[in-house]
């Protein structure tokens, strides 16, 4: 196979199948769409070796759906990759990939990606050649003199320094921005220590987490990393103490919802709270830190409403674990004070110890220049200091604030140039668009921390008429010459492969070890650092404005910065918080709501200094009365038909960033109530369990006992939930002996559990499920779900084979509130109610214990739906598959899962297609199926490693081992439906807030 | 209770047949109004079904976990209507109750017409309309059959069989009377009545058979009243959702079909006996005896409602408890108390004999049970299904114009059999009206045809 290739006017299937995968395709020059429709069939005359149809091949890849620099596993068939996986020899995320990672694939078969070079002539966009459009580019950098910027969202790594060399030879200057970017974190550090960097924090080494309202399990920074960590921490192993999470927000986030004690704290008000914290803790070990601002426990008792006892409990039980950890910086607390709380927060770790322990310097994660580089660029262009700007990989146009004006100095620029994948607000305005390979199309690396290095290599032919960024440098250089004919290289593929070689010894060998790990990956040397200064001003910052309400907008940990919201299945994954899909909200109160006198969907008009936006209302008790949260990253103009139009963008309330980063807190809002009404678009029913045992959870007391979640309400004095009273066993031992219970292999009706076969079961360890979602997505893009669309799900006609259920205990009555969460999905029952009601046949139990659904046999008379008590069976009421996968979405399809039609049942299937693919496999092998051969995509995908699947009838299983664990119970375990997925209650370090009474009514 | 006596018969054999006959005479304009409000309905119910078959169930207002809704409500509804029909022709019948001859036909034909619409509901109500027959065990290569444990299938059986008996019982029935027709009519409608009326001759041993043969029908017909709505009945009782998952189902749904069932004999006979001017022959003593029968199966109902809050409490079953306390105090309050006052309180009404007597209060009467049987079923299933185990994926409902268009369109179709019917052939049986007239004496020679 040739490495470049003639442009062509049409890619023909044989040509899309041979270029795809191969390793060498990366910089080839292609024209054409490959999704246009092919009819021949057309065989291989000579086979590509690593193209066997129904093989996988697998290729090591680099996330680079935000900065954090996650490996993946890309899953390729027949020349199309249908699955995105973590990497498990990446030392970040493990293996575990978050659900925006695993929405990858739907940026790389975005239908809104600009699909040729177009240039702006007179208003409208003209499709030219690549010729055309780097000539064009050239000519502009030789004209523009070196009036020439460049904004980059992308992340570090060779790109990023070759893209710094391009620029100052073309005498520019690049400004590397990304939203969320941690700023306030990084100023803190370079005062408190002296290092600008975001450190590493070690969430599985810390014994005790205090979090300043940073949303580690969402957001902030390299969140599945956190995840991974906390989840270890925090989740309860027998034998040891978790770490206890304590959680400071104005705002319980999905982090707060997950913390032991939340307490809801005057909004910039948590430096004074950090430091009274440090006090405490100082004064308990006797210790010092110079300059430190003395700050008493009962002035930030005044401050921040918690009460002083509190702060000195926390305070102490933070100094007596160690290692213990303390966070800040999050997007829900960045106030223009930002920089004071983590520098208070810094002190707060280096009094206790943690710097060097669970905040380690020297990892120097990725971040950009900041907001103030970017506003400050918005000065150049608004002053018509730039004549040529070039944005890549960055949508400044929407995460800059509106009244930042980056637009208006946008607008001053006379040529402006875009690289980025997508057509988005940034590209709506600039004149020139030169579309990106997307990363699964191009040869690059990142490099998210010192000493790790992710690879990313072609998967695929290039989706669309596209070039790699570097490629797009490289020919402009050459074509425009000058003091940028040093650039040279033939190809951005040879530079890149030419810096790895000089940059690790090993050669060739090297460069292919790294491709099949995905990366070079060496660990950061930890910094020693000491205190450079200790100044911290404690005070609140002021907010702006009259209204009754402070604005505290919040990262969506779906749409991220906005970036997410071009892609359905985040849009219909949940919000793991408030389980509302596509839409915009305004989160109230309780009280609030009652105050205001508005109900859940009536639209409210909240108005800043700034400007005003309308959403639906959405009343939540994790929030403080004396605030409304909106989360980012919707009210796009552009980017596409999934973004453009839907929800608002709450940054338009903000007002003109002053600092060197954006305050999100920072405003206060007036709020009314409008005529208007909007259903919310949520997935969830009823918001309380009623007391049916759904989530259970144990205090740490007894889940160190050994307890069951029976012996552990009795010993609350709790009524136990009754399972059964002895009558029924009694009666239900003799059901139990005819099912499975005979040894000889006679008399069972329901499959053949005590045969050769495998018995296929689950276990979710809800001590560990963060309910963060990951696997939703990862359950979408493994199984072919059809996203339904906002309208389809105010019908509650989602489609998700997998949900997670949040429920909420207390909250009333001055209780704090408690979240559980519990993923749910067809718990394959042995006694499934499901089965018998089917008259066709099309439910039915196969031997190895799965609940089967026959697609093309069902005729959909929906009983078995009725009739399961867990609500986990979809129906198709609509043709939902041929909307879901438009060109060229539908080439993400998993060809080993069927495409449901119209009128059809469907349901979690426990990825049988995966079950027997590593059947065939050990078969191919001739050896028998070994526990962990199996893993289900939900599993795959867990950043909380909370499920673990496998044969229950393998004695060494680990499922086996985790379905033993005294906290194992089965949700509705009264009705006999024997479910094959056991959940493990979730440990609390306090008492269960409530068994909410039965029977009640709570809608 | 006072007892209604039946009156004298005041007619002659010849009467009987001049006046039923007569009904059968040129329609009025009403009559083609009526006919064709009743198509117009169907032609609704036609383009609706067209529109569901191309985009799915989808247009209905389905929300889960409501996987079935107005159309198995509406399905069991016309069930329940043709239970009357079989229990007044062949029940009755067996004991020999001699009120129900003035209307046995008139319900028969109803038990007909509101099966063959019910039968349709399976069909429109699955989601591939289209592999209907995969529900029918049919020899196939595939070697599939259906699941006989499935209550679903137990349907087909016992829809199938119910249409089946109660349409051989209606044609049956009919014989000598279209025999009658046959006699008064010419030209090609002669034939035609007279192909129908198999030929009868009215000959003594064509009697003998008749009757046996009768009989031995009403005898095959009557466990059918007890058994397919005891079998539909269990669509939902061996289910496990809470609100459906009871007893008392079968007998609470066949005493339901029943009061149903009058009700709607009630409501179309009112009217009938009005346009037809048969006055003479149906009368208060007729109407009684159907306002009794609907007092008996509305008390019963009255209990049954009783019995299940009352299980639903005694129980200490909290999902139970929850479902009968979200029916009468939940999102949709307004369906469970419709049903308990329309079927349960208003059935009382009936104590009282003036208001048996009276026709305007009596039909008002069976239109609130029409709504209140309707609502029953719909409260059953959607209520039911709308909170039962677990409470994230509760939800409510709201029908949407596909459930209305499909609702409009199965009163249609029946509304335009009934009436071509009623057209058509005798709707009061000739010959067992005349079982009732004494023989005349002086003119025996000019008695009339059977």
């Amino acid at each position: 196979m040739s490495d470049e290739r003639e442009p062509s006017s049409e890619v023909s299937r044989r040509r899309f199948l041979t270029v795809l995968g191969t390793t060498s395709a990366g910089a080839a020059v292609l024209s054409g769409c490959s999704t246009e429709k092919v009819e021949k069939l057309i065989p291989y005359l000579v086979q590509s070796e690593d193209q066997v149809p129904g093989i996988p091949t697998w290729y090591a890849s680099t996330c680079t759906e935000c900065s954090a620099g996650c490996g993946v596993h890309v899953r390729v068939r027949e020349g199309r990759p249908v699955k995105l996986e973590g990497n498990p020899d990446n030392p970040i995320n493990k293996g575990a990939l978050c659900a925006r990672g695993q929405a990858g694939l739907q940026g790389l078969f975005n239908p809104g990606r600009v699909r040729a070079p177009m240039v702006k002539q007179g208003g409208s966009w003209k499709e030219i050649s690549w010729d055309d459009a780097i000539a064009m580019l050239a000519q502009k950098v030789g004209a523009a003199g070196g009036k020439l910027a460049v904004i980059s969202g992308a992340g570090r790594g060779s790109y990023s320094s070759f893209l710094g060399d391009w620029a100052a030879a073309a005498g520019g200057r690049v400004v590397r921005y990304q939203p969320f970017d941690l700023e306030p974190v990084r100023a803190a550090n370079a005062r408190v220590f002296g290092r600008d960097e975001i450190p590493a924090y070690d969430f599985g080494a810390a014994r005790y987490i205090v979090s300043f309202g940073a949303e580690f399990l969402e957001t902030f920074g390299s969140s599945t990393e956190y995840q991974l960590g906390y989840a270890e921490s925090h989740g309860f192993t027998q034998g040891r103490e978790p770490a206890k999470h304590v959680y400071f927000a104005p705002r319980a986030s999905l982090t707060g919802l997950n913390a032991d004690e939340w307490h809801a704290v005057v909004p910039g008000s948590e430096t004074s709270l950090a430091l009274a914290m440090a006090g405490v803790l100082l004064q308990q070990r006797g210790g010092s830190v110079s300059g430190m601002p003395s700050v008493s426990v009962d002035e930030a008792a005044k401050a921040t409403g918690v009460s002083a006892e509190t702060i000195t409990r926390l305070a102490k039980e933070f100094a007596a674990a160690g290692p213990s950890l303390a966070v800040a910086g999050g997007i829900g607390s960045q106030t223009a004070g930002a920089t004071e709380l983590c520098a208070a927060v810094n002190l707060l770790n280096f009094a206790a110890g943690n710097v060097g322990q669970t905040v380690r310097f020297g990892a120097d994660l990725d971040h950009g220049d900041g907001f103030g580089a970017l506003e400050g660029l918005s000065r150049s262009m608004a002053a018509g200091e730039v004549e040529l700007l070039l944005v890549q990989d960055a949508n400044p146009v929407y995460t800059a604030p509106r009244s930042t004006k980056f637009g208006e100095a946008l607008a001053k620029v006379p040529f402006k140039v875009s690289t980025g994948l997508y057509f988005d607000e940034t590209a709506a305005a600039c004149d020139l668009l030169l579309p990106s390979h997307h990363a699964l199309e191009r040869w690059d690396d990142l490099n998210p921390r010192s000493g790790h290095w992710g690879l990313m290599q072609p998967v695929l032919t290039p989706v669309f008429n596209t070039m790699a960024p570097g490629d797009i440098l490289l020919k402009t250089a050459q074509k425009a010459g000058g003091s940028l004919a040093k650039f040279s290289a033939a190809t951005w593929e040879a530079q890149l492969k030419s810096t790895w070689q000089a940059r690790f010894p090993g050669g060739d060998a090297m460069w292919r070890a790294a491709l099949a790990r995905g990366g070079m990956y060496q660990e950061a040397l930890v910094a020693q650092v000491k205190v450079a200064s200790a100044a911290v001003a404690p005070a609140a910052p002021a907010l702006e404005g009259t209204g009754e309400f402070t604005l505290l907008p919040y990262a969506s940990s779906l749409y991220f910065d906005g970036r997410g919201a071009n892609r359905p299945w985040l849009a219909e994954n949940p919000d793991p918080v408030t389980k509302i899909t596509w839409q915009s909200w305004v989160e109230l109160s309780p009280d609030a709501a009652a105050r205001i006198n508005v109900r859940e969907g009536e639209i409210l008009k909240v108005t800043s200094p700034h400007g005003s936006v309308e959403a639906a209302a959405y009343i939540y008790p994790g929030l403080r009365s004396d605030v409304i949260a909106m989360p980012l990253g919707l009210g796009h103009t552009e980017f596409g038909e999934f973004a453009k139009g839907r929800g608002v963008n709450y940054l338009d309330l903000l007002g003109p960033v002053a600092g060197p980063f954006i305050p999100y807190v920072s405003v206060k809002v007036q709020v009314e109530r409008t005529d208007g009404y909007r259903k919310v678009a949520k997935t969830e029913g009823n918001t309380r369990q009623l007391g049916r045992g759904i989530a259970e959870a144990m205090p740490l007391a007894h889940a160190a006992k050994g307890m069951t979640v029976e012996q552990s309400a009795k010993a609350a004095g709790h009524a136990a939930h009754e399972i059964n009273t002895p009558r029924e066993l009694e009666a239900l031992q003799g059901w139990r002996e005819g099912q499975v219970g005979r040894k000889d292999g006679e008399g069972r009706r329901l499959g053949n559990y005590v045969g050769e076969h495998p018995m296929w079961g689950m276990a979710v360890d809800l001590s560990r499920c963060t309910g963060c979602s990951a696997c939703v997505t990862a359950c979408y893009a493994e199984n072919n779900i059809a996203w339904v669309g906002e309208e389809q799900v105010m019908r509650g006609r989602e489609m998700s084979w997998m949900r997670i259920e949040r429920y909420w205990e207390g909250g009333t009555d001055g209780e704090p509130v408690e979240a559980r969460f519990v993923p749910m999905m067809c718990q394959h029952c042995d006694n499934a109610p499901c089965e018998p009601v089917c008259p066709v046949y099309a439910a039915y139990h196969t031997p190895d214990g799965l609940n089967g659904q026959v697609y093309n046999r069902c005729v959909g008379t929906r009983y078995c739906a009725n009739n399961c008590p867990y609500k986990v069976r979809y129906f198709n009421w609509l043709a939902y598959n041929q909307k879901a996968f438009p060109e060229p979405l539908n080439l993400q399809l998993n060809p080993d899962v069927t495409v449901r039609a119209r009128g059809v049942m469907e349901k979690c299937t426990f990825c049988v297609q995966r079950i027997r693919g590593a059947q065939h496999v050990a078969r191919l092998e001739d050896r028998p199926l070994k526990d962990g051969d199996v893993v289900t995509a939900c599993q795959q995908a867990c950043p909380s490693r909370a499920i673990t699947f496998g044969d229950m009838h393998n004695p060494d299983s680990a499922v086996l081992k985790v379905k033993q664990d005294p906290r194992g119970y089965h949700i509705l375990e009264e009705i006999n439906v024997r479910p094959a997925v056991t959940y493990l209650a979730k440990v609390l370090h306090s008492e269960p807030v409530a068994h909410a009474a039965a029977g009640g009514e709570h809608n | 209770m006072a007892v209604i006596a039946q009156p004298p018969p005041t007619q002659t054999h010849a009467d009987v047949t001049r006046d039923v006959v007569g009904t059968l005479s040129t329609a009025t304009p009403g009559y083609y109004l009526m006919l064709f409000g009743a198509v117009g309905l169907f032609l609704v119910g036609v383009v609706t079904f067209t529109l569901v078959l191309r985009d799915g169930l989808g247009l209905a207002g389905y929300q889960p976990p409501i996987f079935w809704s107005v159309f198995i409500t509406t399905f069991v509804f016309w069930v329940g209507i043709g239970h009357a029909g079989t229990l007044i022709s062949a029940i009755l019948f067996l004991f020999r109750s001699p009120w129900r001859t003035a209307v046995y036909r008139a319900t028969e034909a109803m038990t007909v017409f509101a099966v063959m619409t019910a039968g349709l509901f399976p069909i429109i109500h699955i989601g591939r309309q289209w592999v209907f027959y995969w529900l029918l065990p049919y020899p196939n290569q595939r070697y599939l059959w259906p699941n006989f444990k499935s209550p679903l299938v137990w349907d087909v059986f016992a829809i199938g069989t119910y249409l089946t008996v109660s349409t051989l019982f209606l044609i049956f029935g009919l014989i000598p009377d279209v025999a009658a027709v046959r006699d008064k009519a010419s030209g090609w409608r002669k034939q035609v009545y007279g192909a129908v009326s198999l030929n009868w001759q009215g000959t003594d041993n064509q009697w003998r058979h008749y009757s046996r043969a009768y009989l031995y029908m009403a005898a095959l017909a009557t466990p059918l009243v007890l058994s397919v709505h005891s079998v539909v009945s269990w669509d939902f009782a061996s289910s496990l959702i809470p609100g459906w998952h009871g007893t008392i189902f079968a007998p609470y749904f066949v005493a339901g079909a029943i009061y149903s069932g009058v009700g709607m004999v009630l409501t179309l006979i009112i009217p009938l006996r009005r346009y037809l001017r048969l006055e003479h022959m149906i009368s208060d003593y007729h109407f009684d005896n159907m306002a009794k029968l609907t007092l008996f199966t509305g008390t019963i109902l009255f209990y049954a409602y009783g019995m299940e809050y009352f299980v639903a409490w005694y129980s200490g079953n909290t999902f139970e408890q929850t479902t009968f306390w979200r029916r009468a105090f939940g999102p949709q309050w307004w369906g469970g108390w419709t049903m308990i006052i329309c079927n349960a309180f208003v059935s009382q009404l009936l104590w009282f004999r003036k208001i048996r007597t009276n026709l305007t209060s009596l039909f008002v009467i069976s239109i609130f049970i029409n709504i209140g049987m309707w609502f029953e079923r719909y409260v059953i299933i959607v209520s039911s299904l709308s909170n039962d185990y677990v409470p994230y994926a509760w939800d409510v409902m709201t029908p949407t114009w596909a459930d209305w268009g499909i609702l409009a369109g199965s009163f249609g179709w029946f509304g335009m059999w009934f009436l071509l019917f009623a057209k058509n052939f005798p709707i009061v049986a000739i010959q067992e009206i005349k079982e009732f007239i004494p023989m005349p004496r002086k003119h025996a020679a000019h008695a009339g045809h059977h």
